[in-house]
């Protein structure tokens, strides 16, 4: 067990800046993934982290101990890949005892070790099982036992489940925690997908372009993202934004106005600002009461229906006019959650409203939160 | 061929011809056409059978060279052995005459495959030995260094990749005469570093005369055909066996190079095969003593006697000296064909 | 830290240091035993033989380089003044030496090469199918071009000695050969075309089993159901796939026939036949012309050099051509 501490990490690729001067410390025992889109150097990182790419610039430390200097075989890690790396030329047991055997444990012991690391994920009665004669979750388990069998201090999964069927990579998701409770390791996590960060971190790191935008458990990512990039890439389906202007009166756009004080707020008459509220904290009129402190009401036309059973996503337009862009939403669509018996219809003029309580408000320019939350 | 003309089922519809007076070449030619399947089998066959006559015949005609007694080499035949009893047939109308063998022959010298291994005419078997020696040395030397380059250049990006891969293409563009020059100067000086491991500090007439050269020149080949096998292995692979506690090199040998057998096996068995064939450097880098280290191609040479050529012995050396590289082929033919599928021919 | 050392052995100090080195200098230091051997063998032995090249030969001192003459070698032997008793078509020993042995080892390489790339299409179509045995028909097919060149030599030679094979016979009997084939020119060159093409069409036959095997079998399917005839599968669909394995074939193939030396040497002899090699070889241990031989070896890898150049701009029009 050890924390992880990255200081100024850069990483440049001939003329693209992968990761840029990246600071961040990862304590003992904790369980924090790195999200972002493709390509946001997330994978860049923990890459650095595990010794496979030197960086540019800045160090890296496992347990104290500068690291950036050591090969990937003596920094104490052990890492999962995206797509499993299992040897196909061994079978379960040289894959899961390979770590060992390279650093000469006695027979006895490596028998142990792999026996106990096979129990954790279930192996049993599969050692003399060849990769390719595996399920894809079994793979899974057997690069899981790989990693744990050498008991890291860091354990690195780099996209461990984006190869796996939608079914098993959420029985994965359960397992990983589970493990993580068990063995109370360190454990550095990456993913795209932002409801694996949310469900299993301690805390999450959302990357945008090399840069950290937030570090922060997943329930505060998602109710205090800090700054645009965070809200749009944490929460399922994504934040509605809408972007207006500071009055006097308040917050004011084509379709929606939201009338405060913008001196209580910090805001100033004249500013650019976005406005963000979740589905979820958009309600049907007729409902009002679910929200803590309802806005004004707003007309909308029905446009989609998505029935999820437990719950209904109402894609609205604010008028007539909007076209319904086929690329997420644009400027004049919201997108509302509601309850599944709720009665609404394709077409239909439908009122809703806002709850100021979860309404965000960020700076148009600089993208950073200025309120969550208004009074 | 005439084995297709007449095939079981055919001769049933034959039959039903309407047309007797067709010949039955014609008639033949008809089902063909009527039926192009069984024209295509046909073909098939006859194509086999053409390649299979045309390959194997020049070793079946050694073999009846080399079990002609000495006395009657001058009478071999096309498909018999000398001393065959034959008779003349004439053919009509071409006006040919051929000798068609009448009989078994009276004597039959299986001896010369005894008499090659003979330490007094020439112990063949000593140059089969240097061959193989030097074959199997260069081709060791050839797959780990040309692991090594292969990695490099089918792996890692670096300044000044291209123009090195086109140094090592151009090396092969030289014929072996181009270098011969300079390297016998350089075998045939005597280096004072060496003289502690050779006897007078040369080159000429050890083995590293010829299997030297012989690596160097056919690495070429073996590093663009591991180049394309060790390009395709994933790099999460690599990664991994890094993260689990193996060196880059490590990874190379112990997880790279293993999931590449069919490559591996294809630039060895080509390495193997070309080094032991091969003629210029053989045929220049010893004296022909096998004592130092000539290969085999000079044994068979030596059957050329000062006074009298021992065509019976050069057929018998010739058919054991092709046995090793027979066998390989035979055993790693599947290698082969599988590991060029895979590699060289994407390139 | 529960994990065992890894490092405590001496011979992996130097891996160990290697691991934290650039991406370059690794690079570097595992290319570096190639490119010793290469140095060592090709690359400083072809800087001498160009320097050989620029001196002026001497026929007769004890010495056989001379003095620096410049590119003078290389003019006088594209300009066709350096003349050697070769009788090669040409018995009044006039032909140009560099003209004749250019002739030859072209033709030689235009025969051989067309032929066996023939042969080779027609051995690997063969092997190709299913069918029961094609394992060991594959390894009689296969196995010429696993056979030495002195013994490949040594039997046409026998097949066409005149005392001992049948071949000269046979051929003189269609009016095609002379009284004695392996001391005539023309029909030596014959007789090693026939050799080379038995012994390498297995070669050309192998790289396209290879390019025939990665062929997708799924698209013989499609061409069947819209009633394609097993000509224009062939032309529609072999054949464009099969090219670049069959170009990158013949290139290969090239290149070996313009460097013919061992076959001749061993059946009818380098000054039957004078090839380019044979050439440097005759320059060198025949008339001491050891500058004239080292222009030779260089115009040969410059002629291979134009030959790999068209090969390569043809392969590289077609994958232009199909994106």
């Amino acid at each position: 067990m050890a924390s992880v501490t990255l200081d100024g990490v850069t990483k440049e690729y001939d003329d693209v800046l992968a990761v840029d001067d990246m600071d961040l410390e990862i304590r003992d025992g904790e369980f924090v993934t790195f999200v972002g889109p493709s390509g946001c150097g997330k994978s860049t990182t923990m890459e650095a982290i595990a010794g496979l790419t030197l960086p540019t610039r800045g160090t890296v430390e496992i347990g104290g101990r500068d690291v950036t200097d050591l090969p990937p075989k003596d920094r104490g890690i052990s890492m999962v890949f995206q797509n499993i790396a299992l040897f196909p030329h061994m079978d379960v047991y040289d894959n899961v005892s390979f770590g060992l055997r390279l650093r000469k444990y006695s027979g006895e012991e490596v028998e142990q070790r792999v026996e106990r690391a096979a129990d954790v994920v279930q192996l049993e009665g599969m050692m003399d099982r060849m990769p390719e004669e595996m399920s894809g979750g079994q793979r899974q388990r057997v690069a899981i036992a790989r990693a744990i069998v050498r008991e890291p201090e860091v354990f690195l999964m780099d996209e461990p489940l984006a190869n796996l069927d939608a079914e098993l990579r959420v029985h994965m998701r359960t397992q990983l925690q589970r493990l993580h409770r068990e063995l109370d390791t360190t454990i550095v996590y990456v993913t795209h997908d932002q409801a694996q960060a949310m469900t299993m971190s301690d805390r999450v790191a959302v990357i945008e372009a090399g840069e950290l935008k937030q570090v922060d458990p997943p329930l505060t990512c998602y109710d205090e993202p800090n700054n645009l990039f965070v809200a749009g890439f944490i929460g399922s389906p994504s934040m509605n934004f809408i972007e207006g202007e500071i009055t006097d009166e308040g917050f004011t756009s084509t379709y929606t106005d939201v009338p405060f004080d913008p001196a209580a707020q910090g805001v100033e008459p004249g500013q650019a600002v976005t406005l963000g509220v979740r589905p979820e904290d958009v309600h049907l009129q007729w409902n009002d009461e679910q929200a803590a402190a309802p806005t004004d009401t707003y007309g909308r036309i029905v446009d989609v229906l998505e029935p999820m059973g437990d719950e209904m996503f109402v894609y609205l337009l604010s008028d007539e006019d909007v076209e319904a862009s086929a690329e997420g939403r644009g400027e004049g669509q919201t997108l509302m959650n509601v309850g599944p018996g709720e009665d609404v219809a394709a077409g239909d003029d439908v009122e809703v409203v806002f709850d100021r309580e979860k309404i965000h408000l960020f700076d148009t320019g600089t993208g950073q939160a200025i309120v969550h939350g208004l009074e | 061929m005439s084995d297709d003309r007449q095939p079981g089922p055919a001769g049933v519809d034959r039959t039903d011809e309407p047309d007797l007076d067709r010949g039955i070449v014609e008639a033949w030619a008809a089902r063909m056409i009527s039926n192009p399947e069984r024209a295509y089998r046909a073909s098939f066959y006859v194509a086999t059978g053409f390649f299979l006559v045309t390959t194997l015949f020049p070793f079946f005609w050694l073999l009846i060279v080399a079990i002609t007694p000495r006395g009657d080499l001058s009478d071999i035949g096309v498909f018999t052995p000398g001393g065959t009893p034959r008779t003349e047939v004439t053919i009509p109308l071409l006006e040919w005459t051929l000798a068609v063998p009448a009989g078994i022959p009276a004597d039959v010298n299986a001896a010369a495959f005894l008499e090659i291994f003979d330490p007094n005419v020439v112990p063949f078997h000593w140059y089969i030995f240097n061959s193989f020696l030097i074959a199997t040395v260069a081709t060791v030397i050839v797959l780990f260094v040309a692991s090594l380059a292969g990695y490099v250049f089918g792996r890692l990006e670096f300044r000044g990749r291209n123009p090195l891969l086109l140094l090592v293409l151009i090396t092969s563009f030289f014929p072996p005469a181009a270098f011969f020059v300079p390297l016998n100067r350089m075998f045939n000086a005597e280096l004072e570093v060496l003289s502690p491991l050779l006897q007078d500090g040369s080159l000429y007439n050890t083995p590293y005369a010829i299997f030297i050269p012989l690596s160097a020149l056919y690495l070429p080949l073996s590093i663009f055909i591991l180049m394309t096998f060790y390009a395709q292995i994933p790099e999460g692979l690599e990664d991994a066996a890094r993260v689990e506690g193996t060196t880059r090199l490590g990874a190379l040998f112990r997880v790279i190079v293993p999931l590449s057998a069919p490559g591996v096996a294809t630039a060895g068995v080509l390495t193997f095969i070309t080094v032991y064939n091969e003629y210029f450097f053989s045929s220049l880098m010893t004296d022909g003593q096998f004592q130092n280290w000539a290969p085999m191609l000079a044994g068979i040479l030596k059957f050329q006697g000062q006074y009298q050529v021992l065509y019976d012995l050069m057929a018998a050396a010739s058919i054991v000296a092709v046995l090793p590289v027979t066998i390989l082929v035979i055993v790693a033919q599947e290698k082969i064909v599988s590991g060029l599928t895979a590699g060289a021919v994407k390139e | 830290m529960t994990d065992h050392d890894t490092d405590t052995n001496v011979l992996m100090r130097p891996l160990n240091w290697l691991e934290t080195q650039s991406e370059a200098v690794f690079a570097y230091v595992l290319l570096a035993p190639a490119f010793l051997l290469l140095g060592v063998v090709a690359l400083y032995p072809l800087v001498r033989t160009f320097q050989f090249s620029l001196l002026a030969d001497q026929v007769s001192a004890p010495a056989p380089l001379g003095g620096v003459v410049g590119l003078e070698n290389y003019v006088d032997l594209l300009a066709g003044r350096a003349l050697l008793p070769q009788q090669f078509l040409d018995p009044t020993f006039q032909t140009p030496l560099l003209q004749q042995a250019l002739f030859v080892t072209v033709a030689f390489a235009v025969l051989s090469v067309l032929f066996e790339t023939l042969l080779g299409f027609g051995q690997a179509l063969v092997l190709d199918q299913d069918f029961r045995g094609r394992r060991w028909v594959r390894v009689a097919i296969i196995i010429p071009y696993a056979i030495p060149i002195v013994i490949q030599a040594m039997i046409f030679f026998l097949i066409f000695n005149p005392t001992i094979g049948f071949g000269t016979e046979f051929m003189q009997s269609i009016g095609a050969f002379g009284s004695n084939p392996l001391a005539s020119s023309s029909d030596s060159f014959l007789i090693v075309l026939v050799a080379d093409i038995w012994k390498t069409s297995a070669f050309m036959a192998l790289l396209i089993l290879a390019g025939l095997q990665s062929v997708d079998r799924g698209l013989y399917d499609v061409a069947k159901v819209s009633g394609a005839s097993a000509w224009q599968q062939f032309k529609y669909i072999t054949l464009p796939l099969v090219a670049p394995a069959l170009l990158v074939a013949m290139l290969f193939r090239t290149m070996d026939a313009m460097r013919i030396y061992g076959l001749i040497d061993a059946t009818a002899g380098c000054q039957t036949v004078p090839s380019l090699s044979c050439l440097v070889i005759t320059s060198v241990f025949g008339t001491r012309r050891w500058a004239t031989a080292s222009a030779v070896a260089f115009l040969t890898a410059v002629v291979i050099g134009l030959l790999v150049l068209v090969y390569l701009l043809t392969l590289r029009n077609r994958e232009v051509g199909m994106t």
